[in-house]
């Protein structure tokens, strides 16, 4: 179901954005660190929906608030001459890895359930005859 | 929070998501089409495109303000026979200075550099010259040439075609071989002006360079991109 609603918003999204006006070259570099940072968003949320802590509020304005403030924060780099975005690419690259991490076992450890219940069913299946 | 709410806002997320990065894929893509990809020369590339994108942005404003100039102009003129009148002398006046985009019938020549495998001793014959041009756009005005544009520059009272080391400038644009110099006016003088044995385009020819000319009807000529100031010129009274 889940799965479902994110490849769907995908697709209807990459068809729109296709068709979408480009940005100017001056600002896609602000519009890149706030990718990284929905990005991280998304993967943080499907990770809890598995742990089953998800929160519709923290996600929300954590997917806007990272984004803006990522923005804002290369925005000052920019202005002080240092590179702030390398700092938020980091922590959000290297939490994403996280997240990821917490998708993989899971799915890992349910597989690994199934496959040993199958085992035992086959073993069972095997005595009886 | 049950799961609809949660695949639904999270499907949302992803579309927002994709759209940008289309957008940003896009981007980049056009940017890196525009300049040079080499990794080391980033912060110039930047630099490029960002001058690139203030100089459209303030070419756009000027068209936006010449419309919104030539509309006023209409709305004063309307009803006033005199006002009218001095409005097609105007439109006339900056058809032939080159301030707007016109259209005839003419000639359009086309010269090009000799190819690389020509052996020719002197090598200075096979390019075509600042001086060449030049020569080409002097016989097109004998002749009686209304609008010149050369490489989609268009040729105006304050033009100069200028040597800039392997390049040529006019109007301060750079602009290289193969150069299409396209004319308006009597099809018949310009062609035999500069089609008759001994003429410009034969002494070009002579060194292995490539140089045509041919009868084009409804030649479009783009109006003069730059702007013609003054400083020292009065009204004599």
């Amino acid at each position: 179901m889940i799965f479902i609603a994110i490849v769907l918003g995908c697709i209807i999204g990459a068809l729109i954005g296709i068709n979408m006006p480009m940005i100017s070259y001056t600002y896609s570099g602000y519009l890149a660190i706030a990718i990284i940072a929905a990005l991280d968003s998304v993967f943080g949320g499907i990770a809890s929906t598995l742990n089953k802590n998800f929160d519709l509020k923290i996600f929300v304005s954590g997917f806007f608030g990272n984004a803006i403030l990522s923005i804002l924060l290369t925005y000052l780099g920019q202005k002080l001459n240092v590179d702030i975005y390398l700092a938020a690419i980091v922590v959000f690259v290297g939490r994403m890895f996280n997240n990821l991490a917490i998708i993989r076992r899971y799915y890992i450890e349910k597989w690994g359930k199934r496959a040993e219940k199958n085992v035992e069913i086959d073993n069972s299946n095997n005595a009886k005859n | 929070m049950n799961k609809k709410q949660i695949s639904i806002t999270l499907g949302i997320m992803c579309f927002l998501l994709t759209i940008a990065i289309c957008v940003q894929i896009r981007t980049t893509n056009l940017a890196n089409s525009t300049v040079s990809q080499t990794l080391s020369d980033n912060e110039l590339r930047d630099q490029v495109l960002k001058m690139k994108e203030r100089y459209d942005n303030t070419y756009r404003e000027i068209e936006n303000a010449q419309k919104e100039l030539e509309k006023i102009r209409l709305t004063a003129t309307q009803n006033d026979k005199t006002a009218e009148a001095k409005e097609q002398e105007l439109k006339e006046n900056n058809m032939i200075l080159g301030n707007t985009d016109v259209t005839g019938d003419g000639v359009e020549i086309v010269l090009e550099d000799a190819k690389a495998s020509n052996t020719s001793l002197n090598l200075s014959a096979q390019l075509i010259h600042y001086s060449d041009i030049q020569l080409v756009v002097n016989e097109l005005k004998n002749a009686g040439a209304e609008a010149i544009e050369v490489n989609g520059q268009r040729l105006v009272a304050t033009s100069a075609i200028t040597c800039e080391g392997n390049i040529i400038k006019i109007n301060n644009e750079r602009i290289g071989s193969p150069f299409t110099i396209r004319a308006i006016g009597s099809q018949e003088l310009l062609y035999g002006g500069l089609s008759r044995i001994g003429s410009i385009l034969d002494v070009i020819r002579d060194g292995g360079n490539t140089a045509n000319i041919t009868k084009v009807d409804d030649i479009t000529i783009p109006k003069y991109s730059g702007v013609i100031s003054y400083k020292y010129l009065k009204e004599n009274k």
